[in-house]
């Protein structure tokens, strides 16, 4: 037998060596996931991309697009619609030393992959006792922009946040990727799976001059504001509604909200939300998905097992409502939840009252894209 | 109730009528009050028309998210269509399930689902149910040439063989699976693999023309009414416009217009004119009709979010 080769690597390379090189720069989420693609592909010979539609004109939402011209057929691939064969294709190729980058347009596909992710993949090492790893990176994007419906939008992150074996990120910012994506490559030894969210994409990030972490990994979360009146814990695109909705109350009602951005599902940081929430005493938590069983729930596990006389106030969880996506318009804006909802949540948390006479925002949504939105796709 | 001349006729109207709706909300798509993606079905029209002439409201077809063409075809309202892909209370689905998930239960056009192949087996499986009740009905599964690259298409197969019941299994092979071609997707031909389970299987090459996709599946029906067993058709057909939305893409270089133009050459709708002029301003009508029904129906109430979830 042999032993799972990892992919080569370069001594002296850092995963952080691509964040640095925008540091200071503003790029948007999906020039940051272009980048990161191309980092594989250049640095390291064993990485593979493949996924239906990675090598067409559209690339992914442009992410992987030039990409088979340039390093090739037999790096950059289209595969036919086989998503449960494919994700074992990727898992035996993984096991012969190979980095596979395997891409699923929307999360909902990803569900036919699930015997490979959940059966095999998550399982690889530990049933081996440690002599086989797969490290591979899985890109599930959701779809969520007008009309998706019920099969093209969903955010299911809690399905493999419950998986032991399985990492589970959900970055919410350029940075996020710059750091992550080439530590995945370089030094993470398992699956993982990346969701990103598609109204992410236009957004432009601004990346600090200085790395978030300097010496461990970033699978963990991070504080995206400090504050002391109440503490906000959000994924993906809510960390923006979040931080959107941060701002507002602070500038119209003097509340001052402290926003962690939980960014990796299966490594949240339990000692920042536990002392976030003891300084506050008040937690909201404002996750893409539905609460059951969720994000949601796992803060209020988190808080509940290490520090439940933290809290002053009952925890407050916000997510999409308790239904498949709904394609009327006035129905889906009902379904999602968006900085209104979070600021009259976070007023009624800070006054204790339900009446509590803050103006609440009018727009409702953080992406302006998301409201100039043109289909189809 | 219109009276035709001959099948030819009726057929021909009936492909022009879905060719006048599609290209409809491909003119209204760009305003925005179609919020949904759609997936027009432009191009292979005939094929929805030649394989749904031969069935009765009894007999179950479970189609794809490509479903407007067999949303019409197996004669479901037009009213209810266009007003659930506006998001209106009157539409299908109350408005809750867009353009991919369109339905009629009164015809027996059971579902479209966006997710490749997912409802084959459904077919197969009311199939089942068809045979157990000695009833003489067939059910249809429609799905792409793309589909059959699934692991689900081929145990539907094996189960619809094992079990001997009347399913018919429609692929609609446009060749295409998004931006990707059949070549750079399968190591095999799609028909080998249905009559290697022993499923007879028919290959009609002329999607375009209405008359002789019905010749196929009549025979084929009627045959699978009186000895019921499964039966596999492969139509040759054409996208004509992008996989999703209301434009032409040729200038992103995945395929030729001229492979296109080949194809609408043949195509009746696009070449009797004589056809169109004396059927479509009574389709126009009719879609006129339909389309001011949608605009003027409401919205549904925000306690549909939550009904029928369980
Ligand atoms: C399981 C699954 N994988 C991928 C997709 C994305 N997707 C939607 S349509 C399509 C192409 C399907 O091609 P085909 O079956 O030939 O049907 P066509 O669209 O050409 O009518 C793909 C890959 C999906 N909807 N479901």
């Amino acid at each position: 037998m042999t032993s799972n080769k990892a992919p080569k690597l370069n001594d002296k390379s850092s995963y952080l060596t691509l964040s640095q090189d925008f540091a200071g720069e503003v790029i948007s989420f999906r020039k940051a996931l272009t980048e990161s693609m191309e980092f594989g592909l250049k640095e390291f010979p064993n990485t593979l991309i493949m996924g239906q539609g990675v090598d067409d004109h559209k690339g992914i939402f442009g992410t992987t697009a030039g990409l088979a011209e340039k390093y090739g057929a037999d790096r950059v691939f289209d595969t036919p619609l086989a998503e449960e064969g494919m994700t074992g294709v990727a898992i035996g190729a993984s096991l012969a030393g190979m980095y596979p980058i395997q891409t699923h347009i929307r999360v909902d596909f990803a569900l036919l992959a699930m015997n490979q992710l959940i059966n095999l993949a998550a399982k690889y090492k530990y049933m081996s006792g440690g002599k086989f790893e797969v490290p591979m990176l899985i890109r599930m994007i959701i779809g969520r922009s007008w009309g998706q419906g019920s099969q093209h939008s969903q955010s299911l992150q809690s399905l493999f946040g419950h998986i032991p074996g399985l990492t589970v990120m959900m970055p919410s910012s350029a940075q996020s990727i710059l750091e992550s994506y080439p530590y995945f490559m370089m030094n993470h030894k398992g699956p993982v799976i990346s969701i990103e969210h598609r109204l992410l994409y236009d957004i432009d990030f601004r990346v600090s001059d200085i790395p978030r972490q300097k010496e461990s990994s970033p699978l963990t979360s991070y504080i995206a504001k400090p504050g002391k009146d109440l503490t906000i814990v959000a994924t993906s695109i809510m960390v923006l509604e979040a931080l959107r909705a941060a701002d507002y109350v602070k500038k119209n009602a003097g509340i001052d909200c402290e926003v962690i951005d939980l960014n990796c599902i299966s490594h949240p940081n339990r000692q920042m939300i536990t002392e976030s929430v003891k300084k506050t005493g008040k937690l909201i938590v404002a996750d893409t998905s539905w609460q059951a069983y969720g994000v949601c729930a796992e803060m209020c596990r988190i808080i509940s097992e290490t520090c439940p006389t933290a809290l002053r106030a009952p925890v407050i969880t916000m997510g999409m409502a308790p239904s498949p996506c709904p394609t009327a318009k006035n129905l889906e804006d009902l379904f999602y939840p968006n900085e209104r909802g979070l600021v009259d949540e976070i007023c009624k948390l800070v006054t204790n009252r339900e009446e509590h006479g803050i103006v609440l925002p009018t727009d409702q949504s953080t992406v302006e894209s998301y409201k100039t939105f043109k289909g189809p796709f | 109730m219109i009276s035709f001349k001959s099948l030819e006729e009726e057929l021909f109207y009936k492909t022009l009528r879905i060719r006048m709706v599609e290209e409809r909300i491909a003119e209204i798509y760009p305003s925005d009050k179609i919020q949904s993606p759609c997936h027009l079905s432009i191009g292979q029209e005939a094929v929805a028309v030649g394989a749904c002439h031969s069935l009765t409201n009894e007999d179950l077809i479970f189609s794809n998210y490509r479903g407007h063409a067999y949303m019409l075809a197996k004669g479901g309202s037009l009213k209810e269509m266009i007003a659930e892909l506006y998001g209106k209370y009157t539409g299908c689905g109350h408005g809750k399930a867009g353009s991919m998930h369109l339905f009629s239960e009164k015809v027996g056009m059971m579902v479209s689902s966006a997710v490749v192949a997912s409802t084959i087996p459904h077919a197969v499986g009311a199939a089942l149910g068809m045979k157990n009740n000695q009833r003489k009905n067939i059910a249809v599964t429609i799905f792409g040439d793309g589909a059959t690259e699934e692991g689900i298409f081929h145990e539907s197969l094996n189960f619809a063989a094992l079990k001997q019941v009347p399913v018919l299994f429609l692929c609609e092979n446009n060749g295409l699976a998004i931006h990707s071609k059949l070549n750079a997707r399968q190591a095999y031909k799609i028909a080998d693999i249905p009559k290697s389970f022993g499923i007879k299987t028919i290959v009609c090459e002329e999607g375009y023309d209405p008359l002789k996709v019905h010749a196929c599946f009549s025979k084929a029906i009627q045959e699978m009414k009186k000895n019921p067993a499964p039966v596999f058709i492969e139509v040759t057909t054409c996208r004509y416009r992008e996989h999703v939305g209301p434009n032409e893409d040729f200038n992103a270089g995945y395929r030729s217009k001229k492979e296109v133009d080949i194809w609408k050459s043949k195509d009746p709708v696009c070449t009797n004119k004589k056809g169109i002029e004396q059927y479509a301003p009574m389709i126009q009508k009719e879609i006129n009709e339909a389309v001011e029904f949608a605009e003027n129906s409401p919205w549904p109430e925000a306690k549909e979010l939550l009904n029928d979830v369980q």
